[in-house]
């Protein structure tokens, strides 16, 4: 528990560094930290549709974190959730336009091409890490340019609709996901998420395969000498982490866009890997930086248009974010070595 | 602070190169140091000598500034000093050796000796000089080293050796070692001694940490032992004898001597034929081994380290392939198995390293406790883990094992050495395993727990099962085995019951000279 607590407390430290040096950059803009602030504030939570757009900005940030804490929990790294998402964004698109079938069957069989579009994606790099052990965060990372690029030619050149826009055909409305609110695009992808979050940990809490993917990710000698097979539990590990990703991208197709366009999601991966590692890995935690992260977002809209900084400076403060989340990271571990209890603990 | 002439207390005294003087640290409720007193003269070899828990690190954890003190005051040659932080101990003259490295292992190793003060030349670092300084100051120790040589490359007791060249190129004069034989061969154990003592020929001192009688023995001038935080005593290391010091230690007397045994041999349980297997650098590191263990028994490996023992207890515990020949558990042949196969096929293995193999540091007891039997009720059903039954297991292990720690959710890094080995023979002696392989059970750990965790091996003989034990420690194995086999160079050299153990031809065997019996074999 004591454990807990010094890690939850370090993550607000970070975060407010972060948002300190923000502030100070914000300054060096010309503007007042605090109007900002405030403005990102009721531009996140001002009444309840802004409370809408930032669960629907959320949503896949949540999928694609939960996505990042699968492979993390089992020693992965799967940097490429951002292709996933997009071949899974495709992927369902694909099935909606293109197949009819009855509403709900739909979307469930969109949301399943998804997953499977997601983890086949992954599968490249997951079988090369199993089989010759090549780092899947290299692999990962470049295959987020070909997925992009891959989805893109699918749109333009096999599937593009009669119009000037880079985009598919609109799905058929059996497929989409039903909206929670009138007043908003706000879905039932944000429960999907919720779930996918509170199952995770709950899987890897309760469940022998949670336990020796933990043991994998913790303790990867142990876990071999304990006899579980560390290869075949990475290759798994990271082919649910991309399945979960294609599903973020089934998710935003189905929920919010109801179409593929290029482009159609952009960073929601790396935001949801972000919210991972701020969440120190824990799937349930991640529903909360998900949360901050969406918020950020969302509030970001309404930063040009009450204030003179651009928008691109939440792009700044989540670069700090990071930068003092690694260097929070550094510190611990240093405190954690074998020279023993410094006096400058964090 | 002035010296006040007369007073006992104060009175400076510069042929004392360390002193402390009343150091009490606390860590919460927990006393570690206790009002202990030090004064060690220059140019001395000394040991300080306690078990897990004593107090020795934090002392010199103290003395180097990694940790301050909460009462007391310390002197260098004479003069009063507060330490803030490592680099104060090393401006004044003191080198600490810690128990775990911090090189890099790309660089050479003379760039590694040089680190952070790298010698230059027109602003770029000049590595010319540093090979140059790094082979005089090697020679000059005795420090075998090839500067020149990638620090990835080479084994630990090289290691060690470059950690104790950045020591002395930092200008130390006072060197502290923490628990410097740990993961020393007797050999390389034997060429540190030979180090040691060229520092103290050229005035420098020596203050070195351990729990290993005979070294203590062998190398020290004075020894100062630690029990729970308070000095018991600082001796001439010729006034003692062994049995004195094991009594200084533990406030009991520790016997190393024989175990009774009823003869109970049984059915053989593993049989063991032709042998081979290849190391990480594929060459051949065990050969043409062949041998059996019946329940009831205890079979002892003995040898220095490094001479096929790890090869043999990682093929029989499917994490390395046999090249050649096989291992029959029960029957079924081992080499084919995986890790999991062989564990339900009945091994129990005690692994060596038990800090990377043995345990998760980061998981909790109970965790740790649970690995290699997830599998089976009641600890699983349909994939579901009952973490009550695990829980309670873990909480009945940690009596019954006497294992210190409050919780069986505490996390395994919280516990000392001793203690984390017990949490790794309590999970492996309780599967119901016929075969026990236990590598090195009592490496780094104190006296009092060596005894209990050799009875619990005797125990878990009394019931019948089959036992290979493998140890660098020869008392141990004339304690405990039943007979001894000798490696060396990856072959067995010859067996010794162990009723009629003989250091000597032990000895020679393990330096390679292999029983006549087995002779004409290996020749063949």
């Amino acid at each position: 528990m004591k454990d807990h607590l010094r890690a939850v407390s370090g993550q607000v430290i970070a975060i407010g560094v972060a948002l300190l040096m923000g502030a100070i950059i914000i300054l060096m803009v010309g503007e007042s930290p605090l109007r900002v602030f405030m403005t990102l504030l009721r531009g996140a939570f001002g009444d309840q549709e802004k409370i809408a757009g930032t669960l629907l900005q959320t949503t896949p940030i949540l999928i694609c974190g939960v996505a990042a804490c699968i492979g993390l929990r089992g020693g992965m790294f799967n940097v490429g959730i951002e292709g996933q998402l997009f071949l899974g964004g495709f992927a369902a698109a694909w099935v909606g336009f293109a197949m009819p079938l009855p509403a709900g069957i739909h979307t469930l069989a969109a949301l399943a091409l998804a997953v499977v579009a997601g983890a086949a994606w992954v599968a490249i790099p997951a079988y090369f890490r199993a089989r010759y052990n090549t780092n899947e965060v290299v692999s990962t990372i470049l295959s987020n340019y070909v997925a992009v690029l891959l989805t893109s030619y699918f749109t333009i050149f096999l599937f593009k609709r009669p119009g000037g826009w880079s985009e598919t055909p609109p799905i058929l409305a059996t497929s989409y996901l039903p909206e929670i609110f009138t007043f908003s695009r706000l879905n039932w992808g944000l429960v999907i998420g919720l779930v996918l979050a509170v199952g995770a940990a709950l899987v890897f809490r309760y469940t022998k395969w949670g336990y020796g993917v933990t043991m994998v990710g913790s303790a990867p000698k142990f876990a071999e000498y304990g006899g579980v097979n560390v290869k075949r539990q990475g290759f798994l590990v990271l082919l649910l982490s991309g399945a979960v990703g294609g599903l973020a991208g089934g998710v935003e197709t189905l929920g919010v866009h109801h179409r593929f366009m290029e482009g159609f999601a952009p960073g929601f991966g790396f935001d949801g890997l972000i919210a991972a590692l701020l969440a120190n890995g824990s799937p349930v935690a991640t529903i909360f930086t998900a949360l901050f992260f969406g918020a950020l977002r969302n509030g970001s809209l309404l930063l040009e248009v009450d204030t003179s900084a651009s928008r691109e400076i939440i792009t700044v403060i989540q670069a700090l974010i990071i930068l003092s989340v690694s260097a929070q990271v550094l510190v611990r571990k240093r405190g954690d070595s074998q020279a023993g209890e410094r006096r400058w603990k964090f | 602070m002035s010296n006040t002439p007369g007073s006992p207390t104060l009175h400076s005294n510069a042929a004392m190169a360390v002193e402390l003087t009343g150091i009490t640290k606390r860590f919460g409720a927990f006393v570690a140091n206790d009002g202990i007193d030090l004064a060690v003269r220059r140019g001395e070899i000394r040991a300080i000598i306690g078990e897990n828990g004593a107090g020795k690190t934090t002392l010199m954890n103290i003395l180097f500034g990694l940790l301050q003190p909460d009462e007391g005051s310390i002197r260098l040659n004479g003069e009063e000093i507060v330490i803030a932080d490592p680099s104060v101990a090393i401006k004044a003259g003191l080198g600490m050796v810690h128990q775990h490295f911090k090189l890099v292992p790309s660089l050479s190793v003379a760039d590694n000796v040089f680190l952070g003060m790298e010698i230059r030349r027109h602003g770029l670092i000049d590595h010319a000089a540093q090979v140059e300084r790094t082979r005089e100051l090697s020679k000059r120790f005795g420090l075998q080293v090839d500067p020149t040589e990638r620090v990835g490359l080479l084994s630990v007791g090289i290691e060690q050796r470059i950690e104790i060249l950045k020591v002395l190129v930092r200008g130390a004069r006072t060197i502290i070692l923490d628990e410097p034989t740990a993961v020393l061969t007797p050999q390389e154990s034997r060429e540190l001694f030979q180090t040691l003592r060229s520092f103290v020929a050229e005035g420098m001192t020596v203050i070195f940490i351990s729990h290993h009688l005979e070294e203590v023995m062998e190398v020290s001038d004075t020894v100062t032992v630690l029990r729970n935080g308070r000095k018991v005593a600082t001796r001439p290391t010729a006034e003692l004898s062994k049995d004195e010091l094991v009594h200084m230690m533990v406030g009991r007397e520790v016997s190393f001597d024989r175990r009774a045994r009823a003869s109970l041999h049984g059915d053989v349980v593993l049989e063991v034929k032709d042998l081979w297997a290849r190391d990480d650098r594929l060459l051949p590191a065990l050969r043409d081994a062949s041998f059996t263990v019946r329940s009831g028994e205890v079979v002892g490996i003995a040898g220095v380290a490094g001479n096929g023992q790890t090869e043999l207890a990682e093929v029989l515990s499917g994490l390395r392939p046999a090249s050649h020949g096989g291992a029959w558990l029960k029957g079924r042949n081992l080499t084919a198995l995986s890790p999991a196969a062989i564990r339900q096929a009945g091994l129990a293995h005690v692994p060596g390293d038990r800090m990377v193999r043995g345990v998760d540091r980061n998981a909790s007891i109970a965790a740790n406790t649970l690995m290699g039997r997830q599998h089976r009720a009641p600890w699983s059903r349909g994939g579901m883990l009952n973490w009550n039954a695990i829980n309670q297991n873990a909480e009945t292990l940690i009596k019954s094992f006497d294992i210190r720690a409050r919780a069986a959710g505490d996390a395994v890094k919280r516990l000392s050495g001793g203690n984390i080995q017990k949490v790794v023979l309590a999970r492996e002696f309780t599967n119901g395993a016929d075969f026990l392989l236990i590598d090195q059970p009592t490496r780094g750990v104190d006296i009092g727990a060596q005894e209990a965790i050799h009875d619990e091996i005797m125990r878990q003989r009394a019931a019948g099962r089959a036992i290979l034990l493998i140890s660098v420690q020869l008392d141990e194995l004339a304690a405990l085995a039943d007979r001894i086999l000798v490696m060396f160079n990856g072959r067995i050299m010859g067996e010794v019951a162990g009723d009629d153990a003989d250091e000597e031809r032990i000895g020679m065997m393990m330096a390679g000279v292999a029983a006549p019996e087995f002779a004409a074999e290996i020749a063949s």
